[in-house]
């Protein structure tokens, strides 16, 4: 046929539909296994439809299964970028159940390696935000001080990344003066490092034209989301767990919140950023204060494990060393319990029902990464296909936590 | 507690809206912050790499890394210290540790068999912390990745010949102070039964 012969396109007939494009799950900004389910009209996001579980493993039912030792390892396996905090929010969760007094000297431990897998955690952030907008020196910077904190990690109680060294009741062993001068001398140049990579990126034109102005969500918006941790604090609420509801060695450090004006993908950004440099803060005050003591309460014999000596030598302690071991803590309470605590992701809180066994009757994880995950959709939707690997990074999400 | 240190007060920490002037356009223009960045890229290109060429280039796991598996032996009889009481195997949280035992003519426990798949074991050490004798620990070894499941199923007599390959005196003080008696510091061992090695 001859094109001149061919009918003429009826502009009303046509239509256009909306591309459906499926993000991940194995996408690298994806920061593990989550699935997008992307509605496009061009470029432009309509819908945005999370979904998670690829990563499920099923830690809160494996846990009642589990006296409260015996399932401290399974917290490690949430957020395996900073293992620290998960590990000290179980064990406070526990401890607020059980009644159990920490030392101060623990309490300051606790808060000093806590701020440390902050640190690390933030700076895997920084790292993969930045690689994932595309400016990869940052990465490489970042990593290098994440290994220094990962080798502490590693001297002090022989993991990298699944530390369990936080403990129901204190901590695992004590600190090394090696440790406390290496973390010491670390505190005194990080302040640089963390100019040194505000100086790749902080002012850096093509940076701010990603993250300045997108992903925009309101204070109101943030809190109804249920955000928490720097994705609430960019948006201006000055909500921080550390300062309102102090664990641990918290209430005698002195630290600032950062908070942020703009709910945007760059004032997230520039908490992170500032949580660095206090957290910083924290650890030498932790290390100028750490007072002397025990590292493991005395007073609780039926919860904690003897040690060795009384084990060896007294037949009360060979009692509940077994007992423990097998039974978990002896003459639990019964009751109820969630506990909050400040995670570098947001609020991670443990909920506990314990009908007096020595395992928890349920145990619930208030998991920051799956309550931010489903503020996505108000974060992308009406922004650029492009635009999405900025916001997945700004909320900071790690799947492993999310999905359980 | 200290409660006067609390301060609510926050920081706020965001930049301040741009305004459009001369200056940012011309910012806009020659990107000079990229170019301060890239200075900085450049200054770094003369210092010492801090990577490490893996293969070829070994780094030594810090003393008290909870590596591979072993099995103590009795300084007196060369014998496993292991006196199969079950603890480690009724705390592991992967329960990868499997023991047998029986009870011999003289009515005592022996251990029989002592399995552990490293392949399930999530490195916690709680095993090492439960055993009431310090007759499992952990060594500083961890390369043993393999192609084969056999390799990484720890029967008794590998976990034992474990010891004997990986474990040192020194690393064997270290392991007991850090985590078999984690909160006895004076705890020299006892008879027979806690010293992990001959410590002079
Ligand atoms: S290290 Fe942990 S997981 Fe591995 S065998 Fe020991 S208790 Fe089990
Ligand atoms: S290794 Fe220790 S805890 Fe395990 S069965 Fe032997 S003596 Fe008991």
């Amino acid at each position: 046929m001859d094109i001149k012969q061919m009918p003429a396109i009826d502009k009303d007939t046509l239509k256009s539909e909306n591309l459906v494009l499926n993000m991940g799950p194995h996408h690298p900004a994806t920061h593990g296994v989550m699935r997008l389910l992307l509605e496009l009209d061009g470029e432009t996001v309509v819908k945005c439809t999370p979904y998670v579980g690829y990563l499920h493993r099923g830690v809160e039912k494996l846990a009642e299964d589990m006296t409260y030792l015996r399932a401290l390892p399974l917290t490690d396996r949430l957020d395996y970028i900073s293992s620290m905090t998960h590990n000290q929010g179980y064990c406070y969760a526990v401890e607020t159940l059980l009644g159990v007094e920490v030392p101060v000297r623990a309490k300051f431990i606790r808060t000093m390696v806590c701020e440390m897998s902050r640190i690390a955690s933030h700076l895997l952030w920084i790292a993969t935000h930045a690689l994932d907008i595309g400016a990869m020196t940052v990465f490489l910077y970042a990593f290098k001080e994440r290994e220094f904190i990962l080798e502490q990690f590693e001297a002090l109680c022989g993991a990298r990344l699944t530390v369990t060294y936080p403990r129901i009741g204190g901590v695992r062993n004590d600190v090394s003066q090696e440790f406390i001068d290496s973390v010491y001398d670390f505190t005194n140049y990080f302040p640089s490092k963390v100019d040194e990579y505000e100086r790749l990126i902080d002012r850096n034109r093509i940076w701010f034209k990603r993250t300045r102005g997108i992903g925009v969500i309101t204070a109101e918006e943030a809190v109804n989301y249920g955000l928490t941790g720097a994705a609430l604090r960019g948006s201006g609420v000055n909500y921080d767990i550390r300062k309102l509801f102090p664990y641990d060695a918290y209430d005698s450090v002195d630290f600032d919140v950062p908070i942020g004006t703009h709910g945007d993908v760059y004032d997230r950004y520039r908490c992170r950023m500032e949580e660095l440099r206090q957290s910083n803060r924290i650890i030498r005050q932790c290390i100028e204060r750490l007072p002397k003591g025990a590292i493991m309460t005395k007073d609780a014999p039926k919860v904690t494990l003897p040690s060795k000596k009384k084990v060896l030598t007294s037949m009360e302690s060979m009692i509940h060393h077994f007992m423990v071991i097998t039974k978990g803590p002896i003459n639990c309470p019964k009751g109820e319990v969630y506990v909050a605590t400040e995670a570098p992701k947001g609020e991670l809180g443990f909920y506990f029902i314990s009908d007096g066994e020595g395992k928890p009757y349920r145990m619930r994880v208030r998991a920051p990464s799956f309550v931010h995950i489903a503020a996505l959709p108000k974060l992308c939707e009406g922004g650029l296909v492009a635009d999405v690997i900025s916001n997945i990074g700004s909320i900071d999400i790690v799947l492993g936590e999310c999905d359980r | 507690m200290k409660k006067h240190l609390i301060s609510h007060e926050p920081k706020v920490v965001s930049l301040p809206d741009e305004k459009f002037s001369f200056k940012n356009l011309l910012k806009d223009i020659f990107l000079t912050e990229i170019i301060s960045g890239l200075g900085l890229t450049l200054s770094s290109l003369f210092k010492k790499p801090v990577t490490k060429q893996y293969p070829h280039e070994k780094k030594e796991a810090k003393q008290g890394f909870r590596g591979l598996h072993a099995l103590a032996r009795r300084p007196d009889t060369g014998l496993a210290k292991c006196v199969g009481c079950g603890l480690c195997a009724a705390i592991c949280p992967s329960k990868c540790i499997t023991i047998y035992t029986y009870e011999d003519v003289n009515h005592d426990k022996i251990v029989d068999r002592y399995e552990l798949d490293i392949l399930r074991c999530v490195f916690c050490s709680f095993c090492v912390e439960a055993c009431p004798y310090g007759a499992i620990v952990m060594t500083r070894h961890y390369e043993y990745a393999s192609y084969s499941k056999e390799a990484l199923f720890m029967t008794k007599e590998k976990l034992l010949k474990n010891w004997d390959d990986y474990m040192s005196d020194e690393d064997a003080l270290v392991y007991f102070k850090k985590y078999w008696g984690p909160r006895e510091e004076d705890f020299v061992g006892h008879e027979g039964q806690a010293v992990f090695r001959n410590n002079k």
